[in-house]
């Protein structure tokens, strides 16, 4: 199994605060590298306000997407991983490298705010990406350490 | 436009009529021409004819003389080319009131066909679909100056807010076929998005132009597609980056919570193990 080494997200200065620049896009993009997103890529507000959030447009390929920009429930923060970049200092050759050892990832930027596009419909509580942050809720209720009051109070509601 | 002219419960004809079908750059624009049955005659004397044979500068101004007659009406469409568009000026000017009895408009292909489906979704409107509808009706030709003048200024608006300094505005007449406009496609594309907004991506020329560039599959396009199509047209898998879930067949697995509890398929909640 592989780490991911999140020392850097402790100091803000040190990685860059990509917040309302992560698009998610209801496409799947075959390229991975830099882009001039910001000159090619250019939402406008809408009039469009749904459950209190101002929705978006944008063209992609020359296909309308509706999005929001939505910020990331407190205590929850988004990183953008990369390869730790002491892989390459090693000097060892990179495609070996890579299968041979555990795959180490860093924290390359973060971001506490984010625009998520639909493509057919206008963005709402009942899209996906959004309902995936139910699951936070139940992690918490799930993971909370269970006390001996706890136990107290299932044990004397089996008997009644 | 937003108002219900006093007019509109005496029995109405309508016009519509295309912009923008053929040009690969620009919106394509609906437009539609209204008015009562009995200002027919009156409307031959306006002197409007197919936006095609018409200079712009004539155009602009019986699309502004058009504006303030008060006894027509006339509602415009931008639209992707996807969407089919008369259905949807004929229901918003019902909507609004109009009292519409006939409609006449344009077809590139079978009118009858059209008449027929137009009838049936609008069985209160007589239809007549023809060829050449835009020089044979002046309601049409009316409907046509609204829309060419309207794409013509959107094209205009476009360059104005959304060039950026790089971006080349002589891209000739915008047909596929104009060596102008076909030079301008090849400078201003780009591997990863496609063309700027202006054009129109679906348009097959395009199409034949991104060849080659970075492959770009859509989400919805794949729900169309019905059955497991094919695995590599699917949306990213984690495991490209490196991740691998706990299925042993992840290659099957994409982040679509597939395998697991209703609440996480619902979300497309899938488990990472090895990263």
């Amino acid at each position: 199994m592989g780490t991911i080494d999140l020392r850097a997200a402790a100091d803000e200065n040190s990685i860059a605060n990509l917040s309302s620049q992560v698009h998610q896009l209801p496409c799947c993009i075959r390229f991975e590298g830099p882009a001039q997103v910001s000159h090619y890529f250019k939402p406008k507000s809408s009039e469009v306000e749904i459950d209190g959030v101002r929705t978006e447009e944008a063209h992609f390929r020359g296909r309308k997407l509706q999005g929001a920009t939505i910020s990331l429930p407190s205590g929850y923060s988004g990183f953008v991983l990369g390869q730790a970049s002491n892989r390459n200092a090693n000097g060892k050759r990179k495609a070996s490298s890579l299968t041979e050892e555990k795959p180490c990832w860093e924290v390359k930027a973060k971001f506490d705010k984010m625009t998520y596009w639909n493509h057919d419909s206008l963005p709402s509580k009942d899209d996906t990406f959004l309902r995936s942050f139910h699951w936070f809720n139940i992690a918490e209720a799930l993971h909370k350490p269970v006390t001996v009051e706890d136990l107290v109070a299932v044990s004397h509601g089996g008997k009644g | 436009m937003e108002f219900t002219p006093e007019w509109a419960s005496q029995p109405c004809l309508m016009g519509i009529d295309e912009a923008g079908r053929g040009p690969v750059l620009g919106p394509m624009v609906y437009g539609c021409l209204y008015c009562p049955i009995s200002y027919q005659s009156s409307l031959a004397s306006l002197h409007f004819a197919d936006s095609k044979t018409l200079k712009e500068e004539k155009r602009e101004e019986l699309y502004e003389s058009l504006k303030l007659d008060k006894s027509l009406g006339w509602a415009v469409d931008v639209i992707g080319p996807r969407e089919l568009s008369a259905k949807m000026l004929a229901k918003l000017v019902l909507d609004m009131g109009v009292f519409l009895t006939e409609a006449y408009l344009d077809t590139v292909g079978d009118p009858e066909k059209y008449r027929i489906k137009l009838s049936a979704r609008f069985p209160s409107i007589k239809f007549v679909v023809s060829k050449k509808a835009d020089s044979l009706y002046p309601v049409v030709s009316g409907a046509s100056i609204v829309a060419k003048v309207t794409r013509d200024r959107a094209v205009r608006e476009w360059l104005v807010e959304e060039t950026g300094e790089d971006i080349n505005r002589k891209f000739g007449s915008g047909y596929p076929g104009d060596p102008e406009t076909k030079a301008w496609l090849e400078q201003h594309k780009h591997s990863v998005f496609g063309f700027p907004s202006l054009v129109r991506f679906s348009w097959g020329t395009c199409t034949a132009h991104l060849k080659g560039e970075v492959e770009v599959t859509w989400e919805s396009d794949e729900a169309d597609e019905s059955g497991n199509g094919n695995s590599n047209k699917r949306q990213s898998k984690l495991s490209r980056f490196g991740f691998t879930t706990c299925e042993s067949r992840s290659e099957e697995i994409e982040s679509s919570g597939k395998g697991r509890c209703k609440f996480f398929q619902a979300r497309k909640i899938q488990q990472i193990t090895q990263f």
